[in-house]
C-alpha cells in the first residue's frame, strides 16, 4: 500500500525526531521538515503532502502565520496544530486560517494517527469506513430491538442523511458518543408514534397516557436500543472503547435538529406503530 | 443534585467567553428546578460520561445566539441565524463544556464530552433528568445564557 505523505513543521529537533518516530512505524511517512515558516512555505511546494503538522513557535512567525502562507498557496491544504498551549482563542484564530485539528503536546500515538487518518482519508472513504464498522451494527441491534421491547417486524432502511436540519415534530431522544467515534445518537419519531410506541412498551394499550410517560418511554427505549448497539460495537473492537451519555430528551413541534458538521445516517424503521428514526452523527469527516 | 458542581461550569464561562472576545460573564440567578426546561429558541445539548455523567444544555434565545456569533466572528454582522452562526454556537458549547471537564478532572471527577447537538424551535421542552437539576444564568454583556447542569 501507498504511504500516506505527512510533512513536519517544527523548529526543535527533539519534536521532529518523535514525530518521526510514530509516523513511520505506520503507513505514514515523512517525506519532509521545516525548521520555520519560509522553509514550509517552500517545501510544501516541493513536495504537496498528503498533510501537514504544525507547532506553535517558529523562529520566523507563529504557525497559525504559517498555516495562513500554506493556505495560500493550496487552499485544501490539512494542517494539524501540534502547541502546549490549546485554548479557546488560539482556536478561533487557527480555524479562521484553516487549520484542521489541534492536538496538545506531549502528543498521544493513537490521537495523532486517528487524526491523521481521517484528515488524509476522503470523505467516501470515511462514509464507508463509518457505515461497514459502526452503522450497520446499529441497524441490525435496532430491528432486533423494536422487536423485543414492542414486538413488531420493521422494515429497516439506511442512508446517508445530508439534510441540514432533522425536522422533529414529537420526540427526540440524543444521547452522546464518547471515545471513538466520537459523536451523537437520536432516535426521534411523530407525535403519533411516540404515543402508540409507549401504549405498547407499557402494556397499556387501553389507557390514555400523558405526554411525559410516553416521552419517558420512548427515552427508556432509546437509552436500551443506543446502549445494546454501543456495547456490541465494543465486543467486536476490543481496542476501543466508546460510551453513552444519559439522554436528554426534547418534546414538541416543528424542532429543527443542526446535522451539518457531522458525518451522518439515518436508520428509518417503519413498523406498524409508525416510522421510528434514528441518525447516527459522527464528528469524524466533517 | 450538588450545588457544588456549578462551578466548573461557570468558572469555563469566565475563562473561555473572554478569550474570544466577550466581557467577563456575570453569574445572574441560580435555582434547582425538576422539571422539563422550555427551550429559549436555541438549545445545545452537551453529554458527558465517566466518572460523571450527565448533560449541560446552553439554551438562548435566538437574539442572543446571534449575539455570540456575531462577537465570536469578530464583530461580523450576523442577520440570520445561519449556518455559520448554528456553527459557532455548537463550537462555543463545545469549548465551554471541554473546559468544564478540565475543571471536573481537577476536582478528581474525570468525564469525557460529547458532539454537541443544536436544536432550534419556538416552543419545545427539554429533558435532561428524573428528578432535579441546577439552572445558572449568565449574564453575557446583557445578553443572558442559560445553563441547566443535571447530573444522573
Amino acid at each position: 500500500m501507498e504511504k500516506i505523505r505527512i510533512m513536519i513543521v517544527d523548529d526543535s529537533r527533539v519534536s521532529c525526531a518523535m514525530l518521526t518516530d510514530i509516523l513511520n512505524k505506520t503507513n505514514f511517512v515523512v517525506c519532509g521538515t521545516a525548521r520555520n515558516a519560509a522553509e514550509a512555505v517552500e517545501l510544501y511546494q516541493e513536495l504537496c503532502p498528503a498533510a501537514v503538522t504544525m507547532d506553535m513557535n517558529l523562529p520566523d512567525a507563529d504557525g497559525i502565520e504559517c498555516s495562513r502562507r500554506l493556505r495560500a498557496i493550496d487552499p485544501e491544504a490539512k494542517i494539524v496544530m501540534i502547541s502546549a498551549m490549546r485554548d479557546a482563542s488560539l482556536i478561533m484564530k487557527g480555524r479562521e486560517a484553516g487549520i484542521s485539528s489541534f492536538l496538545q503536546k506531549p502528543v498521544s500515538e493513537n490521537e495523532l494517527l486517528d487524526t491523521l487518518l481521517v484528515l488524509c482519508h476522503d470523505r467516501t472513504g470515511i462514509i464507508s469506513v463509518l457505515r461497514e464498522s459502526y452503522v450497520k451494527t446499529f441497524v441490525k441491534v435496532l430491528r432486533k430491538s423494536l422487536f423485543s421491547l414492542v414486538g413488531v417486524h420493521s422494515k429497516v432502511d439506511l442512508e446517508v442523511d445530508e439534510d441540514d436540519y432533522l425536522e422533529v415534530d414529537g420526540v427526540a431522544v440524543i444521547i452522546g458518543l464518547t471515545g471513538y467515534p466520537m459523536g451523537r445518537a437520536i432516535v426521534y419519531m411523530d407525535q403519533a408514534t411516540m404515543m402508540k410506541f409507549s401504549q405498547v412498551l407499557l402494556n397499556q394499550e387501553e389507557a390514555e397516557l400523558d405526554e411525559t410517560d410516553a416521552s419517558d418511554a420512548v427515552e427508556e427505549a432509546a437509552n436500551i436500543i443506543v446502549g445494546r448497539g454501543v456495547s456490541k460495537i465494543n465486543d467486536i473492537f476490543k481496542d476501543k472503547e466508546m460510551r453513552i451519555t444519559p439522554p436528554g430528551t426534547i418534546c414538541g413541534e416543528k424542532i429543527r435538529i443542526a446535522n451539518s458538521k457531522l458525518t451522518s445516517f439515518r436508520i428509518t424503521a417503519s413498523t406498524q406503530l409508525g416510522d421510528i428514526c434514528m441518525n447516527l452523527g459522527f464528528a469524524e469527516g466533517e | 443534585m450538588d450545588a457544588k458542581l456549578v462551578n466548573p461550569f461557570v468558572d469555563a464561562l469566565v475563562t473561555v467567553m473572554p478569550q474570544m472576545g466577550f466581557a467577563v460573564p456575570k453569574r445572574a440567578n441560580i435555582s434547582v428546578c425538576s422539571q422539563t426546561t422550555k427551550s429559549l429558541g436555541v438549545s445545545v445539548i452537551v453529554g458527558f460520561t465517566k466518572v460523571l455523567r450527565g448533560n449541560v444544555v446552553y439554551n438562548m434565545t435566538e437574539e442572543t445566539a446571534k449575539f455570540i456569533a456575531s462577537t465570536m466572528m469578530m464583530g461580523m454582522p450576523v442577520a440570520e441565524f445561519d449556518d455559520m452562526a448554528q456553527s459557532a454556537i455548537s463550537e462555543m458549547s463545545n469549548m465551554l463544556t471541554a473546559n468544564a471537564a478540565t475543571n471536573l478532572a481537577a476536582m478528581g471527577m474525570e468525564v469525557d464530552i460529547s458532539t454537541p447537538s443544536l436544536s432550534i424551535g419556538a416552543d419545545f421542552q427539554i429533558k435532561i433528568s428524573n428528578d432535579s437539576y441546577l439552572v445558572v444564568e449568565m449574564d453575557l454583556g446583557g445578553h443572558i445564557m442559560e445553563l441547566d447542569i443535571a447530573v444522573r
